[in-house]
């Protein structure tokens, strides 16, 4: 795996430009290892993104098809991970809108919009692995999705706020926003939990 | 200091890992943050909940990566594979394209080529006609039949294997 934190600006430029030119000749190989390098990410940020386990795959599947449908319209000027998600996070907005079309989902302007009630365990319960995660799982469950996508882009992604921007389609200052009430509401329920105990 | 002054301070804090700081501001941070014990707090207790995020490990179905990889197999081929159809398409372009040209040199250039090379103007016009246009016409004409004798040819083998 490649970990761009210990790459030079020129380095990365090149494997961004390789991918670039591997998606726009289809290249079996690169989409494989970008398959391999990027599947668990991509898991991650559409279970922060939905708050639900349910459902994930389909769109893991369907968001690489996508990348191998649209891969020619990634320069390779910027860095994958931003591309990647946005297009992850394009299939998930629709995906969403079918479900409500289908009477599944409550409806909302924003494409992105809390988890229905479900029978389903919650995701980050199950997946915490740490006693401060477990804390932080029922708090999860219940922020904001626009909060949760910005934190784990920006804390488990090490995005910018500018790629974040760039990713959910909203204004630099909004991506900042988010990350504060985020972390504000977190915090408050952490202290909380902590005092329970 | 009073309250605004540590909620401005802690805002900072916030700003900080967000990456939306100034480094003049994280530099009085900084500063700050080493005299102040309640915004120590407020930072110790921000990285806590950042630091739990990262203690999540959410579980892959193994059979993803294969089904993903499968399913991306099946539908690169047909973008990998030539595609027969296109390239007769191309060519048939090609050859329209030759046949008229030839037809335009001959009207419009062939008087000029004939007294630049010292040559009789039919003569000229027959030799466009052998060497250019005609072979161009014949690929024009003959191409268009070449997938349907091809896709009659697959059909005939298929009839032949089944009967096998």
């Amino acid at each position: 795996m490649l970990d761009y934190e210990a790459m030079s600006g020129a380095s990365m430029q090149s494997d961004t430009q390789q991918i670039a030119l591997g998606l726009r000749q289809g290249d079996v190989v690169v989409l494989e290892s970008l398959v391999e390098r990027y599947q668990y990410r991509l898991v991650r940020y559409l279970i922060y993104l939905l708050g639900r386990r349910d459902g994930v795959d389909d769109l893991v599947q369907e968001t690489w098809l996508r990348v191998l449908e649209r891969g020619s319209s990634y320069d390779g000027q910027a860095r994958f991970e931003p591309w990647l998600f946005r297009v992850a996070r394009n299939i998930a907005v629709d995906a969403m809108r079918r479900r409500r079309t289908l009477g599944l989902e409550s409806n909302d302007d924003d494409g992105i919009r809390q988890a229905p009630a479900s029978d389903e365990a919650s995701p980050f319960t199950s997946a915490a692995q740490t006693e401060d995660a477990d804390r932080l799982a029922r708090a999860l469950e219940t922020l904001d999705p626009g909060y949760r996508e910005a934190l784990v882009l920006r804390f488990q992604e090490d995005l910018s706020l500018q790629e974040i921007s760039a990713i959910v389609g909203a204004p630099v200052s909004t991506v900042a926003s988010r990350i504060y009430k985020g972390l504000a509401t977190l915090r408050h329920q952490f202290e909380e939990k902590q005092h329970e105990h | 200091m009073n309250i605004n002054q540590h909620e401005s301070f802690q805002h900072m804090i916030d700003e900080s890992l967000a990456g939306a700081i100034s480094p003049e501001r994280e530099q009085s941070l900084r500063e700050h943050l080493n005299t102040c014990a309640p915004c120590q707090v407020y930072l110790s207790a921000t990285n806590r909940v950042v630091a739990g995020l990262g203690g999540f490990s959410f579980e892959v179905d193994s059979m993803l990566n294969a089904r993903v990889l499968a399913s991306l197999k099946r539908n690169v081929q047909p973008a990998q594979a030539p595609q027969p159809s296109r390239q007769w398409a191309l060519i048939i372009i090609a050859a329209g394209a030759l046949t008229m040209g030839g037809s335009f040199v001959d009207l419009q250039f062939g008087s000029l080529i004939a007294s630049v090379f010292d040559l009789q103007r039919t003569q000229l016009r027959q030799e466009l006609l052998a060497f250019w246009i005609v072979p161009s016409l014949c690929v024009l004409l003959l191409f268009p039949l070449l997938p349907l004798l091809s896709k009659a040819g697959i059909h005939r083998e298929d009839r032949e294997e089944r009967t096998v």
